[in-house]
């Protein structure tokens, strides 16, 4: 099936097109991604103005009754102390948006040049490489982060650091794994052989071979970093007050889901929307530039 | 199906589950003791009535002395000392309590997340590329994006809100019955293994649709046995290996997922004791649940590796 359509598409348009706009073109095709890539769009405008402009501050207390709905004065009503919700929704996307993609650019500066060396160099590099993650794998991430977080205390900082200490190993495998097939490849030692320094090999002619499954590991490591941080901040060891997150803030919401059910409505709408949103827009990606692994 | 070799694999994996057990709770032991302040500061007490306490809890004592004292009731009596916060309660018999508890939710959980996810992803793969199939599909994502909290809340809105109490307008779930109230258990059961529904009935609609074109899918259709005999004991068997492998993650996300689902639903388990146990500044009990835990994610890992042989005879040890 899809070689037919190879066929189809050579024969209208013969000009040859590089992996890369062939994946734009099938990923502007997925409506699904296009519609997430939007939401996100939108939700990184929406943490950009909080930076200069939030309807009311954040942190004010008593600029509205307790536990009020939602109102044209306060559009997403107010918390159990009179704090302006969607000014904290607003912020609260910078807290999200913070921790998942900074995570995943830790993750990255990790867990590539590990995951290169290991799968390039092999030997005793990559036997205690794979038994550091096999040992990190043994171990479940949310005790891993709790503990980590426990100790050194809550804050933003720590937060990241902790996702990033149970996330990096899932990106060094794939790494590894793909620099292990990669070096096999005639290109690989026709770079060796014309004398390529090793580190030139490995950022200038395995790293961008291995780009594509390297792109959608982050894609969709940023929802679950996302998640995680929520998940902290739920549990009450995440951002502290008056910070908003928008786990802590379905966690104030739950004790007043009787009378106040939006204060865990909207919160939890936003986050399910976020997460919802990358999942697409990873999913898109992969069917985008591995078009062989069909879901 | 239990070879010499198997049981010999079991054996060393139990050792090894033991050294990991006290490699963790020696960390976090080691690691809570360099934390400023301690639970006992909260009674303010001064002088002598303060002394008493720490010579009651050994914190008089050196630290490595501590260290030894804790290894050696750990060890020999399996005892993880005494809570800081509610004097004379002993850890082991109470995280052992709430571990029965978590055990029925979490089982409860398993059994919902497996059923549910291996039909909603056999029903998929049957039929394919139709509406039902997209629905299904985006259905999924949707399900492994929603935070497990997330999902409670709208439950407890739904069916214990606005739909009138259903539930009784009680999650607290009965200490004492052995099998517990179902009543009362599905809904932190859906809360806490719909996301991993989700991962399953995708993983089982990619392997089922894998396995439905091959051969002997075909000379089962010959011989003319029924659809729904093809499907369920020919394809659902093999299409299984694939989804085994996941089987260890969805334990262990089941275990973790329990913290706050039990915080949620207000049930009395051992999530609910660790992250109390945190805010509270109970520091003997923080120790405890984390030993608790390292154990149960050892135990669950061998219990999923032994599944393998079970399911696939291929697989030996």
């Amino acid at each position: 099936m899809a070689t037919a359509a190879a066929m189809v598409t050579s024969a209208i348009e013969p000009e040859q097109s590089s992996l890369w706009s062939d994946a734009w073109r099938r990923l502007r095709k997925n409506r699904m991604a296009l519609v997430a890539s939007v939401y996100l769009a939108l939700l990184v405008a929406v943490a950009l103005v909080a930076l200069v402009y939030t309807p009311y501050r954040m942190s004010a207390i008593g600029i509205a009754p307790t536990y009020s709905g939602p109102s044209a004065a306060h559009w997403f009503g107010a918390d159990e102390l009179g704090r302006d919700i969607l000014s904290r929704l607003m912020v609260g996307a910078q807290v999200s948006l913070i921790v998942g993609v900074g995570t995943q650019l830790l993750v990255l500066a990790v867990g590539v040049p590990i995951g290169l060396m290991a799968g390039y160099f092999r030997g005793w590099f990559d036997s205690v490489v794979t038994f550091v993650i096999n040992v990190f794998y043994g171990i479940p991430d949310v005790l891993v982060a709790m503990i980590m977080v426990f100790l050194l205390g809550p804050s933003l900082n720590n937060i990241i650091i902790a996702i990033v200490a149970t996330r990096w190993m899932d990106m060094a495998r794939l790494v590894r794994g793909q620099a292990f097939s990669l070096r096999e490849r005639e290109f690989v030692e026709a770079g060796r052989a014309s004398g390529a320094k090793p580190f030139k090999m490995l950022f200038g002619h395995i790293l961008p071979n291995a780009l594509g499954p390297i792109i959608i590991q982050a894609t969709l490591g940023i929802p679950s970093a996302i998640l995680f941080e929520a998940f902290l901040s739920f549990l009450g060891v995440g951002v502290q007050p008056p910070t908003p997150s928008w786990g802590s803030m379905a966690n104030e919401g739950v004790l007043a889901i009787q009378y106040a059910p939006h204060m865990v409505i909207f919160p939890s709408v936003a986050l399910s929307l976020t997460l919802m949103a990358f999942n697409f827009l990873g999913d898109g990606l992969r069917d985008a530039l591995d078009p062989r692994s069909r879901r | 199906m239990f070879t010499r070799g198997t049981l010999i694999y079991i054996a060393q994996r139990i050792v090894l589950i033991g050294f990991t057990v006290l490699a963790v709770s020696s960390i976090v032991f080691l690691g809570i003791h360099r934390l400023p302040g301690d639970a006992l500061f909260n009674e303010k007490l001064r002088g002598q009535a303060y002394q008493v306490l720490l010579h009651h809890y050994g914190l008089d004592q050196p630290l490595y002395l501590q260290y030894w004292n804790f290894i050696v009731g750990v060890v020999t009596r399996g005892d993880l000392g005494e809570s800081l916060v509610n004097r004379g309660t002993r850890i082991t018999p109470l995280v052992l309590r709430e571990t029965l508890v978590s055990a029925q939710v979490g089982g409860f959980a398993l059994i919902f997340t497996i059923g549910l996810g291996l039909i909603l992803g056999m029903v998929a793969a049957v039929r394919q590329n139709t509406w039902l199939d997209y629905v299904l599909t985006t259905t999924s994502v949707i399900g492994y994006s929603m935070p497990n909290f997330v999902i409670a809340a709208f439950l407890i809105l739904v069916f214990g809100i606005w739909l009138g109490n259903i539930t009784g307008g009680t999650f607290y779930y009965q200490l004492g019955g052995w099998r517990g109230d179902i009543g009362q258990l599905w809904l932190p059961a859906f809360a806490l293994g719909f996301p991993y529904a989700s991962i399953v009935a995708r993983l089982t609609r990619a392997s089922m649709l894998e396995v439905i074109r091959q051969d002997y899918i075909r000379t089962a259709r010959a011989k003319g046995l029924t659809e729904s005999v093809i499907m369920i004991r020919h394809a659902l068997r093999n299409a299984l290996i694939p989804v085994i492998t996941i089987l260890g993650p969805l334990v262990i996300g089941i275990i973790t997922g329990s913290v706050v689902i039990e915080n949620f639903f207000g049930i009395p388990g051992l999530g609910k004791e660790f992250a109390q146990s945190i805010l509270n500044r109970d520091y003997a009990i923080v120790i405890g649940v984390f030993t608790m835990y390292a154990a149960l994610v050892g135990l669950a890992n061998l219990l999923v590796d032994l599944a393998y042989v079970v399911i696939d005879p291929r697989i030996r040890y």
